[in-house]
């Protein structure tokens, strides 16, 4: 009896303790699963519940903006990219303030500017995609074995250069590169950005064709 | 032990109960439920998000005064204080965010050129790939309605307004100089590089009371708040050469870009209409600091520009041609700081001078004058919400002028002036829904030359009727000092004066815009003089008047056909002045009644080139003709100007330029000179005003080295 109690007393305590920690883990595992299941604005919204409590932690923020940008990418609707971006802008400058010579971050913004560019390459072409290189370099300096660095680097030159009909080589060989990066590398925690393998591995196959 | 058990358990339910259960209902403010809303408690982790009915529950363990956030996409954030323990269901209703693109804009009267703005109608890009413009912003701006095509002068005149009533600011500061130096009937250019600059807004009327001391426009030219990274651009033109560096630290960057113009070798392989004895030459250059603070950013602004040129010009009433020799020096520099600071306020300061010195010898007489001007600014703004704000902050302006004529058998006469003007202003910016939108000002200006001051009153108001569509009205009254040709003279004057009355339609989709204003513009007081030019002994008073009024209208289309880009710009004016030496209320020599510009630029993409081509037309203008009795009775023949450009990109950095205007080399005539007195028939003798060559060619190398090998001066060309 004295047993069961005693565990059960420690069983309370701990819940009481470890409440902080774990909610943060909670929430943070709730909302990347259902970003995986496709629910995006759920996902968005525990991820800016955790950002207003967690004001030194930069990870929410991250994804807030982060899934708003892919949105873009993914949706056909061309009307509510702005809203998207506007809003992936702003979660990002918050994340940025947390955390302001950050590599990854760096790239979320690079992948903000390449989704204005995709919006209207026309008028946003010449404008945002020198900004994003200039991200991408910072990026580099900081993080020059980040993987997600090198990789979108190079994705986004590749662009370019297949406009151009300038030889994409040089871009390719720095995907081949990534593959080794992403292998190495290890995330801080759990929730610390780790994407990027598959994209890379799909582009590596589209590479010289 | 039974009881100590018996314990823990209420404990443990007890903490159960404590969760508190929140629900309630989320709309917009037409009572529509929103699905999808973040609800939650700022700083905790509880929250939810509403279904499709727009309700929400959750519960929290949190306890006494919280705040209830709610997020939605587009929607504006709201923030309630609650109580916990007293919490009861409540339905949270969320206001459209007046800072999304489809909100209503006020845009009567506006042009602008940036980037994402729904009211743009061009954009940077254009100022440059615009053919017949020739990297002159001026020369963009005159393919949009509301804008007259006066050749022979290459200024702005816009809605039967002269150029002098158009004011130039970059970044919030006037330029009194803007036009480079030029000779009589000779088109000059705007001084401006478009290379530093990236927003710009024409007004052509009603606008805010910010600005003032100019009767019909104004355009403001805001430089690039951040240079995007280290390069250099080089240019290699028939014309001359040019360079400019950006260089980029942590919190700042130095953009300088030069400029050496000289004409001689392509007048001496191009036949001119004019006697050159030695073209136009200039040395000009232009540097831009700017300094990022953390609540702030710190802008540098200078440029100079030395030019020459000498000229034998034709007059009807000389057997021999006049020679003009002249020598011009600019500077200019302009300082500026844009902040914020507490809680919602903002200012923007700085303050502007320039210089200008003209040597100008008329055959054996010699003109020369010198003008300093310079401009304070100070303006603070107090935002209250998204919705609400409240601007106020006033101006100095000194210009001191002085010139001297030396004429070689009478000696030298020596005149000029001195003016300072206050001026202060008030203004808000009210939105009362996403569809309604006010602007309302109030302008006081004090000129200490004429002794008198003014107050205008400015107003617009914008509703949007539609998803794509909006309607905008502006008034105000516009009060203007005399220009320098008269206050050199006399300074016994009143201000010049209009108001403007202006209605606007906009329609824009996504790709495409469609703009129709209509516009009464009332003048008053306009100076009146009784010589033939205005001069030291001239009678000089305010007794003239006139007026204007039109429609015009902007159509652009960039999705209709792949990579064309097109649009189309059409001026009704009618317009009548009785001002200065005229005998009746007439139709000014610088109105044309209609004005038809088309400019398409279409990319080809296999080529890597971009071809431009625009086609400007206007309807003949008035002249006098004193073999008439009836004053102003002759109109010259319409103008047309066919230009075209092709911009071939060699590689991502090498840009290869070609463009011709008035390719089809019309002859076309501005007006005519007569003679003071008639031959010894009896009949004035006249000459036509006409362009300075048929055609203009121009071929440039454009080369930009960076880092990053993607940028190219497309934008500048």
């Amino acid at each position: 009896m004295i047993r069961i109690i005693t565990s059960l007393v420690f069983f309370i305590c701990g819940l009481a303790f470890a409440q902080s920690p774990s909610q943060y883990e909670q929430g943070m595992g709730k909302a990347m699963g259902l970003w995986k299941e496709g629910k995006t604005a759920e996902a968005t919204a525990i991820f800016e519940r955790i950002a207003s409590v967690e004001k030194t932690n930069w990870l929410p923020n991250y994804y807030v903006a982060f899934i708003n940008t892919i949105e873009v990418f993914k949706s056909q609707d061309k009307s509510k990219a702005p809203a998207y971006l506007d809003k992936a802008q702003q979660a990002l400058d918050n994340a940025t303030a947390i955390s302001p010579n950050n590599a990854e971050l760096m790239v979320a913004q690079a992948m903000i500017y390449t989704a204005w560019i995709v919006q209207d390459p026309m008028a946003n072409g010449m404008k945002y995609s020198s900004k994003a290189m200039e991200q991408y370099y910072k990026a580099q300096a900081i993080a020059p074995e980040n993987p997600r660095v090198v990789f979108s680097k190079a994705e986004f030159e590749i662009g370019g250069a297949k406009y151009w009909g300038t030889d994409t080589k040089p871009m390719c060989a720095e995907i081949e590169r990534s593959l080794g990066l992403f292998a190495k590398f290890k995330p801080e925690t759990a929730f610390h950005p780790s994407w990027g393998l598959d994209r890379a591995q799909e582009a590596l196959k589209n590479c010289g064709k | 032990m039974k009881t100590v058990f018996t314990f823990l358990v209420a404990l443990y339910s007890m903490s159960l109960l404590a969760q508190t259960t929140i629900s309630g209902k989320v709309t917009d403010n037409k009572g529509r439920p929103i699905e999808g809303a973040n609800v939650f408690i700022e700083g905790a982790y509880d929250g939810t998000t509403s279904d499709a009915k727009g309700d929400f529950t959750f519960t929290t363990t949190e306890k006494g005064n919280q705040t209830l956030v709610v997020t939605y996409l587009s929607f504006e954030t709201q923030r309630t204080a609650i109580v916990i323990e007293t919490y009861q269901p409540q339905t949270l209703k969320l206001r459209e965010s007046v800072n999304t693109l489809d909100a209503v804009v006020i845009s009567a009267g506006t042009f602008k050129a940036g980037d994402n703005s729904k009211v743009s109608a061009l954009k940077p890009l254009d100022i440059v790939t615009t053919a017949g413009a020739a990297g002159d912003i001026i020369g963009a701006l005159q393919t949009l309605p509301g804008a007259q095509i006066v050749g022979e002068s290459g200024r702005l005149f816009v809605r039967g307004g002269e150029s002098d009533e158009t004011q130039t600011y970059v970044d919030g500061i006037r330029v009194a100089q803007p036009y480079g130096a030029t000779a009589n009937n000779l088109p000059t250019r705007g001084r401006f590089s478009p290379f530093l600059f990236s927003g710009m807004t024409f007004s052509t009327g009603g606008y805010s009371a910010e600005f003032g001391d100019a009767l019909s426009s104004v355009l403001l030219l805001n430089t690039t708040n951040e240079a995007d990274q280290e390069q250099t651009n080089l240019s290699f033109m028939t014309v001359g050469l040019g360079a400019s560096n950006t260089q980029k630290w942590k919190k700042s960057s130095l953009t300088f870009n030069t400029s050496y113009i000289n004409l001689e070798p392509y007048q001496k392989v191009i036949k001119q209409n004019v006697d050159w004895v030695k073209p136009y030459q200039s040395l000009s250059g232009e540097s831009v600091f700017r300094r990022s603070f953390e609540n702030g950013l710190f802008k540098f602004y200078a440029a100079f520009d030395y030019a020459m040129f000498n000229l034998n010009q034709k007059d009807v009433n000389s057997v021999t041609p006049l020679n003009v020799d002249t020598k011009n020096n600019n500077f200019y520099l302009n300082s500026s700081y844009k902040g914020s600071f507490g809680s919602g306020w903002s200012i923007q300061t700085g303050i502007s001078f320039g210089f200008s010195q003209n040597k100008i010898g008329l055959d054996v007489n010699d003109l020369n004058n010198r003008e300093n001007a310079s401009h304070m600014k100070l303006k603070l703004t107090k935002k209250f919400s998204d919705r609400i704000n409240l601007t106020f902050g006033g101006d100095y302006f000194i210009t001191d002028f002085d010139e001297t004529y030396k004429d070689y058998s009478f000696g030298d006469f020596t005149y000029g002036y001195r003016n300072t003007i206050g001026a202060a202003f008030v203004e808000t910016d009210i939105f009362f829904s996403k569809k309604l939108a006010a602007k309302v000002g109030v302008r006081a200006m004090n000129s200490d030359l004429l002794g008198k001051s003014t107050v205008d009153p400015r107003v617009s108001l914008a509703y949007k009727t539609s998803k794509n569509g909006q309607v905008s009205v502006a008034y105000g009254d516009f009060h203007q000092n005399p220009k320098q040709d008269y206050l050199k003279f006399h300074s016994d004057f009143n201000y010049e004066k209009t108001t403007h009355y202006i209605l606007n339609y906009l329609y824009a989709t996504n790709g495409k815009t469609l703009r129709a204003e209509v516009f009464f513009k009332d003048y008053k007081d306009l100076v009146k003089y009784d010589s033939n030019m205005p001069l030291f002994n001239s009678q000089y008073n305010n007794n003239g008047y006139g007026y204007a009024k039109g429609l015009d209208v902007f159509w652009r289309d960039n999705k209709s056909v792949k990579n064309l880009d097109y649009w189309v710009s059409y001026s009704f004016i009618d317009s009548k002045r009785d001002y200065k030496n005229y005998e009746a209320k007439v139709t000014p020599n610088f109105v044309a009644n209609h004005t038809l510009s088309l400019v398409g630029k279409y990319w080809i993409n296999d080529w890597k080139s971009q071809l431009s081509v625009t086609n400007s037309f206007a309807t003949g203008r008035p002249y006098d003709n004193p073999n008439e009795t009836a004053f102003m009775n002759g109109k010259t023949k319409s103008y047309n100007s066919l230009s075209m450009s092709w911009a071939y990109l060699l590689s991502q950095q090498k840009i290869l330029y070609f463009s011709v205007s008035n390719v089809l080399g019309n002859n076309n005539v501005f007006g005519y000179q007569y003679a003071n007195s008639p031959d010894l028939a009896g009949q004035f003798q006249r000459q036509a005003i006409t362009q300075p060559a048929d055609r203009f060619f121009f071929i440039g190398f454009f080369w930009t080295i960076s880092q990053d090998k993607s940028k190219n001066q497309l934008e500048n060309l």
